[in-house]
Order: structure tokens, then sequence, then C-alpha cells
């Protein structure tokens, strides 16, 4: 999908964007859009489930991979994803997780949403960076 | 891991950051019993000493770091992760620690930037 840069020339050699070093406003990570498409995701995956051992590790993976190929149809162009999928029982135990990222602030974020019922838990946290 | 390179220099090395990621939790929660009013600190001291350390291997990379600590009560907990990325270049290691009363799972994820 080619955006139309109005702010600079289109004509580029051989129709390749390698020359950007920024996204277009439009093109940005917009982590409001990832969290919804997070949100239905998982909903639509573990509502009414129980936690089971045998299932779960198969469940967090296909998981895992159901967001990311969704995320890559958003347009996000030139963004790498890593999509991180936790899925713990609810035995009424304290957890507290927490992340930290060096990137650049301008082009790159997150998204992240929490599910929970009543015998399990899930949280999904997308990141996006952006390759210059 | 698959995406261990070896005599590359620019790729990730999971190795380097699976040592760095240890010494951080051994030294920040080593001898701590799991405690509700410390938890907030100590994940924020972890990650962000974690980075601290990575940045000082002065690679190019940029660096995501995910900290999660649980309390030991019995009940399960599965992490997963997928990657749209260039999996010459980049890479993650992941650090599964625990002590008597905790659990503590580390997440790096390295994305190249060259």
């Amino acid at each position: 999908m080619f955006v139309c840069d109005h702010t600079a020339p289109s004509h580029s050699m051989g129709g390749s964007d390698a020359y950007r070093i920024r996204p277009n406003h439009q093109d940005k990570f917009k982590p409001a859009i990832v969290k919804e498409c997070i949100g239905e995701i998982v909903r639509e995956h573990l509502s009414g489930v129980q936690y089971e051992q045998e299932k779960v590790k198969e469940m967090s993976n296909s998981l895992a991979d159901h967001i990311k190929d969704k995320v890559k149809t958003l347009g996000f162009d030139r963004y790498k994803f890593v999509v991180q999928v936790v899925i713990g029982e609810q035995r009424g135990q304290g957890v507290k997780i927490s992340s930290r990222c060096l990137w650049d602030a301008d082009t790159d974020s997150y998204a992240e949403d929490v599910f929970m019922n009543d015998s399990l838990f899930c949280l999904v946290a997308v990141f996006g960076s952006y390759y210059y | 891991m698959e995406e261990f390179q070896n005599g590359n220099e620019s790729s990730f090395n999971p190795e380097e950051a699976d040592s760095i990621v240890k010494e951080c939790i051994e030294s920040l929660v080593g001898k701590e019993d799991y405690s509700q009013n410390q938890v907030n600190k100590w994940t924020s001291s972890i990650v962000e000493r974690c980075i601290t350390q990575l940045v000082k291997l002065g690679k190019p990379f940029k660096y995501i770091v995910t900290c999660a600590v649980m309390q030991k009560t019995g009940a399960g907990l599965h992490t997963a992760n997928s990657c749209y990325w260039d999996t010459a270049m980049d890479g993650s290691c992941t650090v599964r620690w625990e002590s008597r009363t905790m659990y503590c799972v580390v997440s790096v994820f390295a994305v190249s930037i060259s």
C-alpha cells in the first residue's frame, strides 16, 4: 500500500520508499486501533474458556500468531512487530508485569489489552518498531 | 534458539543477553520473598537495569524488555511471543527464574536498526 506524501516529491527510484526515514503521520503505529483489534481477537478466542493445563500452551501460541497476522493487515508499513501473550490461571495470586523499551519514541509505540474471566487472565502486548 | 548466529557481529546474541538478565534478576530479587508492596518497584528496577546493561553493549538495536513477577500459589502461567521482523538480524531471549515464593519471567526483544 503506497501513500502519497504531499510534502515531498513522490517520484523515486523504481517506486521504492527506501529514502523514507520517518513514517507519515497517517502511517504511524496507532495504539488505539491495535488495542481494539487485540481485544476483539482475544474475546473471540477466550470467552467462556476455562484454564486447562494441556491446552493453554497451544492456545497462547495460536493467539499470538493470530494477533500478529491481523496486525500485519492493518497497514503499518515498514513496521516490525513483537506480540507477547501471557495467559495465567486465576487463583488469587498477585502478578505484576512491566516493560521498558529503548526506541525512537516518535515512531515506535505499543498497544496492550487485558482479558479476564473466572478461571484465567490474558494479557496481550503488541510493540511496533519502525524500520528506517 | 534457531536465531543464534555465530561470527556475525551485528546480529543479536541471545547468550549475552541471557547472562545480563540473570545477573540483573539475581541482584535485585535474588534474596527477596514475594511482597505486594515491593513488586512494583522490583519489576521497574529489573527492566530498567536490563535495558541499561543492554545499551552498554553498544549495538545498533532497539530493545523491548518485559518482566512478569508472579507469586507462587500453584497457579499456571504461560507466555507466548510472535514476531514479525528480520530473522537474520533480530532476536529475542527469555529467562525464567524462580525462588521459593515467586516466579520471574523476563523477555528481551532486540530489533535491528541497520
